[in-house]
């Protein structure tokens, strides 16, 4: 399959640069050659099927998993030798990831506003609940929680640092299409406001479709295609966004 | 963008990150009885199963049984909690899929390690205070009877134990979350080795020799020299003190070799599924 190369944002600040990541778990290629770009201000998307690699990207990005070759640099540091300073401006949320079940959500929310170092937690955890609507659930334990509600709450931690970088690994996975669309909003919105970039997953084409500026298609541990969703279209010749993740599946 | 926090490698930025680590621990402590409910439960079933083995020995006229006893199992159980809470802690944010989040902060392995230890010292230090009360009410030994040498005591057997639990931390990210019983057990590899309840004397002479390279081994000889009246042994305690030096670092580059390990192989990807 061809591979085409939408250039980055011209002339805006390279918020993230990846080059040749490759990582093998014993005989299994999880990614190879993998190289991208996200730009200041940008909302870029990684798509593809599953084991396709995405999450695997995602983790050598946040120093979960160490790539075997290639290079990543992260507000111009490399993200190895610079793990501390990267990570402070980064965050990342994933639907398959829990929080402490036992404590309330504003413990939780403080707990991390300590760990990003923050210089007033109290002032910025109330800053988040506001934004996403969790006042009511403050004195709740997380385990009584909805997954939807715990969702909330994962962003919200998300959010707390005012990321320069957010990863978000299906973030809108377990939430109703309600809820879905107004985080969708929020999270487009937050990134406009502050300028960040986001790098997100997910299996909801339209999610993409309406949040990505740009639009990575891995498949087999590659990345196979790189443009906004009507170019990926166009190239590979079906109407929209849904039709090309079907077409690369099966193929 | 990031101007509401401290600079990343600043000092405040350090201690702000170890206190949400600590704060964390404790919020959880306050919202789980059954964590508070476990630090004075074994160690009170211990102090009363010994209380009473002592008594019983007592009435044989066996001198110094009482608070030897008594005082080993005083000891023994801040080693026990001191491995026992910084492992929980570390085991938590697995059971509750929590790990991740942690390592994509810019929280240092150093750091999280700081805010488990410190954590687990309060931990011990309430644990301690009830079991201190209980053998004086309940037996009228004064655990402070062992005077200052308590000090050197305590601060080598916690020491240890953080070192233990470091390595058992290691192990579970070495293989993964079925190497859990390591992190409960590990530190019970030492209690027959260490003579905790016996001199090494009555050790077979091959393990006499591997206990003089355990600390805690001269802290519980240390407590029977000093319960007979004999002078703080402090040659002993610098031998521990020294042995804690080596078995902390051993442990630390366990653990930092393992974490590579584990980032290297997609493990610590894993704790996340």
């Amino acid at each position: 399959m061809r591979a085409v190369r939408a250039p980055a944002h011209p002339g805006r600040v390279a918020i993230l640069q990846a080059d040749l990541l490759a990582k093998r778990f014993g005989p299994v290629t999880a990614v190879e050659e993998v190289s991208l770009t996200v730009a200041e201000g940008e909302i870029a998307g990684l798509l593809g099927p599953n084991g396709a690699g995405k999450s695997t990207t995602l983790h050598m990005l946040l120093g979960l998993v160490t790539p075997d070759s290639g290079r990543i640099r992260i507000f111009g540091l490399d993200l190895e030798r610079h793990r501390t300073e990267v990570l402070n401006q980064v965050n990342f949320s994933a639907s398959y990831l829990g929080l402490p079940g036992v404590l309330q959500v504003r413990e939780v929310l403080d707990a991390f506003a300590r760990l990003y170092g923050l210089r007033r937690p109290a002032g910025r955890v109330a800053e988040v609940v506001e934004l996403l609507e969790l006042g009511p659930l403050l004195r709740r334990k997380v385990i009584d929680l909805s997954s939807g509600q715990q969702t909330r709450v994962q962003l919200a931690k998300a959010l707390l640092n005012r990321p320069r970088l957010l990863i978000l690994d299906e973030p809108t996975a377990a939430l109703d299409p309600d809820a879905g669309d107004r985080i969708r909003s929020l999270l487009v919105g937050v990134a406009r406001e502050w300028g960040g970039a986001m790098l997100i997953t997910s299996h909801n084409m339209r999610e993409v479709e309406r949040m990505c500026d740009r639009i990575h298609f891995m498949s087999g541990g590659r990345i196979i295609a790189t443009g906004t969703a009507a170019e990926l279209a166009g190239l590979f010749g079906v109407a929209d966004l849904e039709e090309v993740f079907l077409k690369v599946a099966r193929q | 963008m990031t101007t509401t926090a401290f600079p990343p490698l600043s000092a405040a930025a350090r201690r702000r990150r170890i206190g949400g680590v600590v704060r964390r621990d404790l919020a959880a402590l306050r919202r789980s009885p059954v964590r508070i409910f476990e630090i004075v439960f074994w160690p009170t079933v211990e102090l009363v199963v010994w209380g009473f083995v002592t008594v019983y020995l007592r009435a044989g006229d066996v001198p110094f049984i009482v608070s030897t006893l008594l005082g080993a199992v005083l000891l023994w159980q801040i080693l026990h909690r001191a491995s026992n809470e910084v492992s929980m802690g570390f085991l938590e944010d697995i059971w509750s899929r929590n790990l991740l989040n942690m390592h994509v902060t810019p929280l240092t392995a150093a750091e999280y390690l700081s805010g488990l230890v410190v954590f687990s010292l309060t931990k011990v230090v309430f644990s301690v205070a009830v079991m201190g009360t209980l053998a004086y009410v309940l037996y009228g030994f004064g655990i402070l009877t062992v005077g200052v040498a308590l000090v050197p005591f305590m601060a080598v057997l916690l020491v240890l134990g953080w070192a233990l639990a470091i390595a058992a931390i290691s192990c579970v990210l070495r293989f993964g979350e079925g190497a859990q019983v390591i992190a409960w057990s590990l530190v019970f590899v030492f209690q027959p080795i260490a003579g905790v309840f016996y001199p090494v004397s009555v050790l077979p002479s091959g393990l006499q020799v591997v206990a003089s390279f355990v600390p805690a081994t001269h802290v519980f000889q240390g407590m029977r020299d000093v319960l007979a009246g004999s002078p703080i042994p402090w040659d002993r305690m610098a031998a521990a003190a020294a042995l804690d030096v080596v078995y902390v670092a051993l442990a630390l580059a366990l653990y930092t070799v393992t974490l590579r390990h584990a980032r290297a192989k997609g493990r610590l990807s894993r704790f996340g599924e």
